[in-house]
C-alpha cells in the first residue's frame, strides 16, 4: 500500500539497493516458512528423514542472515539513511535475527520429529501439535505479509494472536503432565512433545516480535512491552 | 469553400461595405469602415467569450450562437465530445466484462512485470492464494507469496515447469503454478488448486504399495509350505500339480516385488547426480546374469567405457536388465541381439536392439502400461510378469531421459534411450587425449 514511498530517492542506485535489501528479507521470511511447515509434516508424518532435512537445511537461513546483515552495514554506512529509511533497515535487522531464530527453533522441531518418529506413535499423530504448528505457521505468514504490505492492522492482529497461542501451549504442556502421570514409561516421549510445543510457542513470540517491528517501521512508534489493547483505541 | 465561410465573409464585405458608404454620406468614408470594423470585431469578441465560458461551465443551453460560422463550430464540437463521451463510455464497459469474466475463472491468473511486480490480478487468486486484487498492485509477488520453489521458477522464465505449493490461505491446499509469457515482456502466473488431484495420485499409490506389502506375507507361507511338500510328495501323481504350484508362486512373488519396486520408483524424487555410472560395466554384468538364466540367441555388445552417466547406479542396472531379457525373450535362439553404450551428439544413447518378432505399430504407445500385453491370448510361461517396461519408464524419467521404441513386425525392435547432455559424463582416457591434441 505504501511501498512506493519506500523508492522515493534521487538516487536510482539507492533505492534498488533498498528494494532488493527488502526482497532478500522477503526470500529469507519465504525459506524460514517453508522449514517450519516441513518441520511440522515431519512430526505429524513420523517422517524421521524429512525430520533431519530440515535440520541439515537450517545452514542456508543462516548464510541469508548473514549477507543480509552485512547488507545492512554497508548501507548505513554509505548512505546514512535518515528518517523512514533508518526504520526500515534498523527493522530489517532485528527482523532478520528473529527469522533465524525461527529458524533454529524448526531445527529443533526437525530433531525432535526424528527421535519421536522412532517411539510410539499416538492414534491422533498429535493432532494438538499439528493445530498449535499451523497456527503458529499462520502467524508468522501474516506477519510477513504485513511486513510486505507495510500493514499496521494485520501487525496488530499478529501481535495479539500470540496470546492465543501462549493458552493453546499451556493446554498442551497440561495434558503431557497428565499422560505423564498416567504412564511413567511414556515420560520420554512426552518429554519430546513438550519441547516441541515450547518451539512452537517460541516462534510464536518471534513472529510477535517482527509484527511490532512493522509497526515501528510505519508509523516510528514502539509499541513492545505495553498493554496491546491501548492501541485499538488510537490508531494513528 | 464551405457555404458556412462564404456566408461569413460575405456578410462582413456587405458590413463593412454598408459601414463605408454611410461614412461617404457625411464624407467621411474612412471612420465609416472603422466603426463598422470595431463593431464586427466587438461582436465576434463576444461570441468567443461566450463560448468559452459554455465550455468552462458546461451549460450549452446559455450559449447563443445564431447562424453561421459559430453554429458549425458549435456543432462539430458537441458531435465530436458526445462521441468521445460514448466510446468512454463503452471501454469502461468492455473493461467491467473482462474483468467479470477474469474474475469468474476458477483458475487464480496473476499478470506481473519484468520485476515480478503484480500488475493486475483475479478473484480466484485472491480465494486461492490470499493475493489482494487492488492492495497488492505494485508488490512483488514472490514476496507475498514466499515460497522458495516459486521464487526459483520465475527466475528460471520457464514457461513448461510447473511446481505444486501449499496454499497459504486453506490450509493443506495445494496450488499448481505455472508462469507463461504474456504481452510484450509480461508474464502471467496460473495457479491451480490441484488437492483433489494430488489427493487421489497419493491413494492409488499408497493401495498398490499396501496391497503388495499385505499380499507378500500369505504367499511367503503358501511357497515356503509348498517347497517342504514338493521334497516328498506323499502321492507321485501329485508331483507335477506341486511343482507348478511353486512356480506360479514364484511368478507372484516376482509380480509384487516388482509392484513394489514400482511404486518405491514412484514416490521417489529424481536421480541424485552425484554417482558416476558406469554403464559398459553394468551391460556386461547385466548381459551375463540374463545368460545365466537358459538359452538365449547371441548377445553383441558394443560400449564405450569412457561414457559414464550421473545417476543411480541400481536403477540404471534394472532398465538394462529389463530391456535385454525383453529382447531375449522375443527373440529366437538363430537371432541376435545388439546392445549398444556410445554418446550421439552431446547426449548419450543406450539402445537394445533384437532380430525377434516385433511389435505392430498400434501396440508401441502402450508398451509401457503396466500389464500390457500385446497378445493376449499368449501364454505367460515366457517368465515376463508385465512391469518391466513400466520401470523402465519410470527410472527413465527420473533420470530426465527419453525412451523411444522402432519396430517393424517380423524383422525386429529397437529399444532406444537417449539421456540428456548433463547427465552424460565423457572420461577422457590418456589416448584419446593424444589423439584430439594431434587433431
Amino acid at each position: 500500500m505504501e511501498a512506493s514511498h519506500l523508492t522515493d530517492h534521487i538516487s536510482r542506485r539507492y533505492n534498488k539497493d533498498i528494494e532488493d535489501l527488502r526482497n532478500s528479507v522477503m526470500t529469507m521470511g519465504g525459506l524460514v516458512e517453508d522449514q517450519l511447515s516441513r518441520a511440522i509434516a515431519a512430526i505429524v508424518s513420523g517422517d524421521s528423514e524429512l525430520g533431519l532435512k530440515v535440520a541439515s537445511d537450517d545452514y542456508k537461513v543462516n548464510n541469508l542472515e548473514v549477507n543480509i546483515d552485512e547488507e545492512c552495514s554497508r548501507i548505513l554506512a554509505t548512505r546514512s539513511p535518515a528518517a523512514s529509511d533508518l526504520r526500515l533497515i534498523v527493522a530489517i535487522i532485528k527482523t532478520i535475527t528473529d527469522l533465524e531464530r525461527i529458524g533454529d527453533e524448526a531445527e529443533k522441531i526437525g530433531y525432535l520429529a526424528s527421535q519421536l518418529a522412532a517411539m510410539d506413535r499416538p492414534s491422533d499423530s498429535y493432532r494438538e501439535l499439528k493445530y498449535l504448528g499451523n497456527h503458529v505457521s499462520q502467524m508468522l505468514r501474516a506477519a510477513m505479509n504485513a511486513f510486505a504490505r507495510l500493514d499496521v492492522e494485520a501487525s496488530l492482529e499478529v501481535v495479539k494472536e500470540d496470546d492465543r497461542v501462549d493458552e493453546e501451549y499451556d493446554a498442551i504442556t497440561r495434558q503431557c503432565i497428565t499422560f505423564m502421570m498416567e504412564d511413567p514409561r511414556s515420560i520420554r516421549r512426552f518429554m519430546n512433545v513438550t519441547w516441541a510445543a515450547r518451539s512452537l510457542e517460541r516462534i510464536g513470540d518471534h513472529a510477535k516480535n517482527i509484527g511490532e517491528y512493522v509497526i515501528y517501521m510505519v508509523q516510528g512508534r514502539d509499541i513492545r512491552h505495553t498493554e496491546t489493547s491501548d492501541h485499538f483505541e488510537s490508531p494513528a | 469553400m464551405p457555404e458556412s465561410w462564404r456566408k461569413l465573409l460575405v456578410g462582413l464585405t456587405l458590413f463593412l461595405g454598408a459601414g463605408m458608404a454611410i461614412g461617404w454620406l457625411y464624407d467621411r468614408p474612412e471612420t465609416g469602415l472603422l466603426i463598422a470594423a470595431l463593431i464586427a470585431l466587438a461582436w465576434q469578441v463576444r461570441q468567443l467569450l461566450a463560448f468559452d465560458r459554455a465550455l468552462r461551465t458546461r451549460n450549452f443551453e446559455a450559449f447563443r450562437y445564431g447562424d453561421g460560422i459559430w453554429e458549425q463550430i458549435f456543432a462539430r464540437f458537441v458531435f465530436h465530445s458526445e462521441r468521445s463521451l460514448r466510446h468512454k463510455r463503452r471501454y469502461r464497459e468492455l473493461l467491467r466484462e473482462i474483468r467479470k469474466s477474469t474474475d469468474a475463472m476458477p483458475d487464480g491468473a496473476v499478470v506481473i512485470d519484468t520485476n515480478n511486480e503484480i500488475v493486475m490480478s483475479n478473484r480466484a487468486a485472491k480465494q486461492l492464494a490470499g493475493l489482494r486484487p487492488k492492495k497488492d498492485r505494485g508488490q512483488r509477488v514472490d514476496n507475498i507469496l514466499r515460497d522458495p520453489g516459486l521464487t526459483a521458477l520465475l527466475q528460471s522464465g520457464d514457461s513448461e515447469a510447473s511446481i505444486e505449493i501449499a496454499s497459504p490461505v486453506r490450509v493443506g491446499d495445494w496450488l499448481n503454478c505455472r508462469v507463461v509469457p504474456y504481452g510484450a515482456d509480461q508474464k502471467m502466473l496460473l495457479l491451480r488448486d490441484v488437492t483433489d488431484r494430488l489427493r487421489l495420485n497419493k491413494m492409488r499409490r499408497d493401495f498398490v504399495a499396501n496391497a503388495s506389502h499385505e499380499l507378500r506375507s500369505p504367499l511367503t507361507v503358501i511357497s515356503g509350505y509348498l517347497d517342504s511338500i514338493a521334497e516328498e510328495p506323499e502321492f507321485e501323481e501329485w508331483r507335477m500339480p506341486i511343482a507348478q504350484m511353486q512356480s506360479q508362486a514364484q511368478r507372484m512373488q516376482q509380480i509384487i516385488a516388482e509392484l513394489m519396486e514400482l511404486s518405491r520408483l514412484e514416490s521417489a524424487g529424481r536421480a541424485g547426480t552425484r554417482d558416476v555410472v558406469d554403464v559398459a560395466g553394468l551391460i556386461a554384468s547385466s548381459v551375463k546374469a540374463v545368460q545365466s538364466r537358459g538359452t538365449t540367441p547371441a548377445i553383441h555388445v558394443e560400449a564405450d567405457r569412457r561414457l559414464k552417466i550421473r545417476g543411480n547406479g541400481t536403477q540404471i542396472e534394472s532398465v538394462i536388465t529389463n530391456l535385454v531379457s525383453n529382447a531375449a525373450r522375443h527373440t529366437p535362439e538363430d537371432g541376435s541381439i545388439t546392445v549398444r553404450w556410445e554418446a550421439s551428439g552431446k547426449s548419450g544413447l543406450l539402445s537394445v536392439e533384437d532380430t525377434g518378432e516385433g511389435i505392430a505399430a498400434e501396440h508401441i504407445p502402450r508398451l509401457t502400461e503396466r500389464f500390457f500385453r500385446v497378445d493376449r491370448g499368449r501364454s505367460r510361461d515366457d517368465g515376463g510378469v508385465g512391469l518391466g517396461l513400466a520401470i523402465v519408464k519410470h527410472i527413465l524419467s527420473r533420470h530426465d531421459a527419453n525412451l523411444s521404441i522402432d519396430s517393424t513386425p517380423g524383422v525386429g525392435s529397437a529399444f532406444r534411450c537417449e539421456f540428456p547432455k548433463d547427465r552424460v559424463e565423457l572420461e577422457e582416457t590418456a589416448e584419446a587425449a593424444l589423439k584430439s591434441a594431434e587433431g
